[in-house]
């Protein structure tokens, strides 16, 4: 192994995590130097660690032992949440690369071998996340030294870079296996394939989500220190139980369980670098759909009310939604938020009878909401550099948006009808205000819609790097404001309806403003879109 | 009567000049070549006509539609590929075939037989049903040729579309272009390989730098550069200024 080519990869491979994001002019400027990550490091240890100490030692006397005893459980996860998050970040890169970038052919032909590949690329991805670790530090850093315990700081902060190389090595591997795993079974599944990959990227995306939600990570942090007995045989916890030994002060145990952490990164590391080697050469991913001869049945399906060319673009974009990797996140947004939300709210264990329409409106609405806009504000971005074959077909304006709306209305209506329904069953709903709940989220779903087209076809991002917005990020955080601002119009004759005594049926009140906005939006989104036609962006 | 007509078309991206106050007509059943330098504004003309891109000054009629005023009807009649064209790498051969044939109208029975005899012609036939993003670059090319000729196109824009293909293919697709011709389509052709250009090609531009430098037959174009005897390489490379290749070619084989 060539030190001097792993080096050289692994700083190649940092300044290509960095920059692959990169959006702004001035971001690239600072970004653009791997360096930056140190001085990002060293800035969040000095400021959270300089904070965290003054802000200690402002703690009342008699809560200064539970402080204490939390400050030493949360160094104890240090190691074990550096892995999870390392791995987790590895995860959601991985499902957001567009298709056309997943290939390493570069490597291939360089005089490069898999082991100084894999360990270059371990190098640049923990230096790269090194921030998470350094974070994690910075909050512990002050209360550390304020309650005397610098050695355990110091054995988690060396057990953080060992778990920072095993979930590196984690990562790798996992490369490597969905390299190799997806072509083989794709190649055999066909359609099949496409939908378990979908439902997959979904499972994984909501899952992880979840487990870092408030309540979870808290649950889970208070039972690694109360469970080391049942936990010493998981690897990944061995860093943390180096430092849970040594803080409860258990002989020969620290040196045991380090031991094992650095043997269970090293044979990670000898893992990756045999998979690599393995499957070095990603072998293109060709799936058959099906094995017929040639009938076209693709323009069968004509959605009534629709001409030809708006129901090709519908089924065009459904392909896209469901068969594009990156596009997987999309459709996990109604998952996510629908599941943070009520997990955060909802009253478990005690009477949910009492949840009034203050607080059903805003968990039913809010995941609405968001869906659609970003289902629809990303819409136009999402064609790529693709977007030539919209731009030389003979379609208009009006066309274009209608195509583009009616996809997000009918994925809108679905979700909204399922999370409705899901609603009803947690909150015990009468006919009548489910009905009327039902007819709100559809006139959310049209105002939604409408004004997410208007965000894509004035700020629309074309360029396909890995977590692609599809949008700018002015286009982004306007369209997310102004649509929750679009929803709370809506639904307000309802929620001022007990303070405001109205002549009207307060539903009514909303379906009518909810209807205005939307011509309104409609006739801009034409407007918006018809400039966007006038010349091609990429 | 002329069909293409491009009278006085300028375009500017910031302070560089693309396309520089470019004008010519391209007759019923003719073949332009236009040949230029990488960077010449050989595309950037070519998107203009097409619709896609907006001129800062002058005109283009397309078989007496003026594209400013009416783009659409413009891009029903023409047929384009893009160079490099990027395909809906998601869906199928057969699929994309059958969204470009929806866009443009076609009717189901004329659209089975046309795409099926493309993809006999340009032997896609047997991955018609595999997604694109598993295609060569070479199938990925035929297929965008598909693509433009589906919809009997009356007027052919292409972008370099030989780029990648097998000799075969490329023959057809040289073959398709003279049925074309013979049925009275204009084509206005780029391509780098001058060989081909002066084969198919009836009347030749030569750009660079965004302006029209050279026009007319290839004996035209070499009776021009003062070299009648010589290939329509050396007339290209006397014509751009850039025939002082040796000093190049020393360096970079040392």
């Amino acid at each position: 192994m060539n030190s001097s080519t792993v080096w050289h990869l692994a700083i190649v491979l940092t300044k290509s995590q960095l920059r692959s994001n990169q959006r702004r002019k001035f971001l690239a400027k600072w970004f653009s130097n791997p360096q930056i990550i140190i001085i990002l490091d060293a800035l969040l240890v000095a400021i959270l660690g300089i904070s965290g100490y003054f802000l200690v030692s402002k703690i009342p006397q008699d809560l200064l032992e539970t402080f204490g005893r939390l400050e030493v459980e949360g160094l104890i996860g240090i190691p074990t949440i550096t892995t999870f998050m390392i791995i987790l970040f590895g995860i959601l890169s991985e499902l957001s690369q567009p298709i056309q970038s997943t290939s390493t052919d570069l490597v291939n032909w360089l005089p490069i071998s898999p082991s100084e590949y894999v360990l270059g690329s371990i190098i640049s991805l923990s230096y790269t996340y090194s921030f998470l670790l350094a974070f994690f530090l910075s909050i512990a850093l002050g209360p550390a030294v304020y309650f005397g315990h610098s050695l355990i700081l110091v054995t988690s902060a060396i057990m953080g870079l060992v778990s920072l190389f095993i979930g590196s090595s984690a990562v790798e591997l996992l490369r490597a296996v969905t390299n190799r795993i997806s072509s083989s079974f794709y190649r055999k599944s066909g359609r099949s394939g496409i939908f378990v990959r979908l439902s997959l990227t979904i499972v994984v995306l909501v899952f992880f989500q979840l487990l870092f939600s408030g309540r979870v990570v808290v649950s889970l942090l208070g039972g690694l220190t109360h469970t080391v007995a049942t936990i010493w045989y998981v690897p990944v916890m061995w860093p943390s139980l180096v430092v849970q030994t040594l803080s409860a002060s258990i002989d020969l145990a620290p040196v045991g369980f380090g031991l094992l952490s650095l043997g269970f990164m090293f044979a990670l590391f000898g893992l990756a670098i045999g998979m690599r080697r393995a499957y070095w050469v990603p072998v293109p991913v060709s799936i058959r759909l099906s094995t017929h001869p040639y009938r076209s049945s693709f323009s069968r399906f004509q959605i009534p009310g629709l001409d030809a060319a708006e129901s090709a673009i519908i089924r065009k974009d459904l392909c896209s939604l469901t068969r594009r990797r990156e596009m997987a996140r999309f459709i996990a947004i109604p998952f996510v938020l629908a599941a943070s939300l009520w997990i955060s709210v909802y009253p478990f264990g005690s009477s949910s009878q009492g949840l009034g329409p203050a607080t059903i409106i805003p968990l039913y609405l809010i995941p609405v909401a968001i869906f659609c806009e970003v289902l629809s504000m990303t819409s136009i971005g999402q064609e790529g550099s693709a977007i030539w074959n919209l731009y030389v077909a003979p379609i208009d304006a009006h066309k274009l948006v209608r195509a583009k709306m009616l996809l997000t209305i009918m994925m809108g209506t679905l979700f909204t009808v399922a999370l409705l329904l899901a609603v009803a069953f947690l909150s015990k709903q009468a006919p009548g205000q489910f009905v009327n709940l039902l007819l709100l989220g559809l006139v959310v779903v049209l105002e939604e819609s409408a004004l997410g087209i208007c965000i894509a076809g004035k700020f629309p991002d074309f360029r396909e790097t890995v977590r692609s917005r599809y949008v700018s990020l002015w286009g982004s955080i306007l369209g997310t404001m102004l649509g929750l601002v679009v929803a709370g119009a809506t639904a307000a004759p309802i929620l001022l309806a007990d303070t405001f005594q109205i002549a009207f049926p307060p539903t009514l009140i909303g379906i009518v403003i909810g209807f205005l906005v939307f011509v309104a939006l409609w006739k801009l989104a034409i407007r918006q879109v018809n400039g966007l036609l006038t010349e091609i962006q990429v | 009567m002329s069909t293409v007509e491009v009278n006085q078309v300028s375009k500017s991206f910031g302070s560089r000049q693309a396309v520089a106050n470019v004008t010519f007509t391209v007759q019923g059943g003719e073949v332009l070549g236009l040949l230029g330098p990488n960077g010449s504004g050989k595309s950037t003309l070519m998107k203009t006509i097409v619709g896609i891109i907006k001129p800062d000054a002058g005109s283009i009629q397309v078989l007496g539609t003026n594209v400013a005023t009416d783009p659409v009807t413009v891009k029903r009649m023409i047929g384009y590929v893009p160079e490099a064209p990027r395909l809906y790498e998601f869906l199928s051969g057969v699929e994309y075939l059958d969204f470009v044939a929806d866009v443009h109208g076609l009717a189901k029975g004329e659209r089975q037989e046309r795409i099926l005899e493309f993809l006999k012609a340009l032997d896609l036939e047997g991955r018609e049903n595999e997604l694109i993003h598993g295609y060569s670059q070479g199938m990925k090319q035929k297929l965008a040729i598909a693509a433009a000729l589906l919809h009997h196109p009356r007027v052919l824009i292409l972008d370099e579309p030989l780029n990648a293909l097998d000799p075969r293919s490329a023959r057809i697709v040289k073959e398709v272009i003279h049925k074309f011709r013979n049925n009275g389509v204009p084509t206005i052709f780029s391509t780098h390989v001058l060989e081909i250009a002066d084969a198919i090609c009836d009347r030749i531009i030569i750009m660079y730098d965004g302006r029209i430098i050279a026009e007319g037959t290839t004996q035209e174009l070499k009776t021009k550069a003062g070299s009648a005897g010589s290939t329509l390489e050396e007339v290209f490379l006397k014509l751009t200024g850039t025939s002082d290749t040796r000093e190049i070619v020393e360096a970079l084989g040392r």
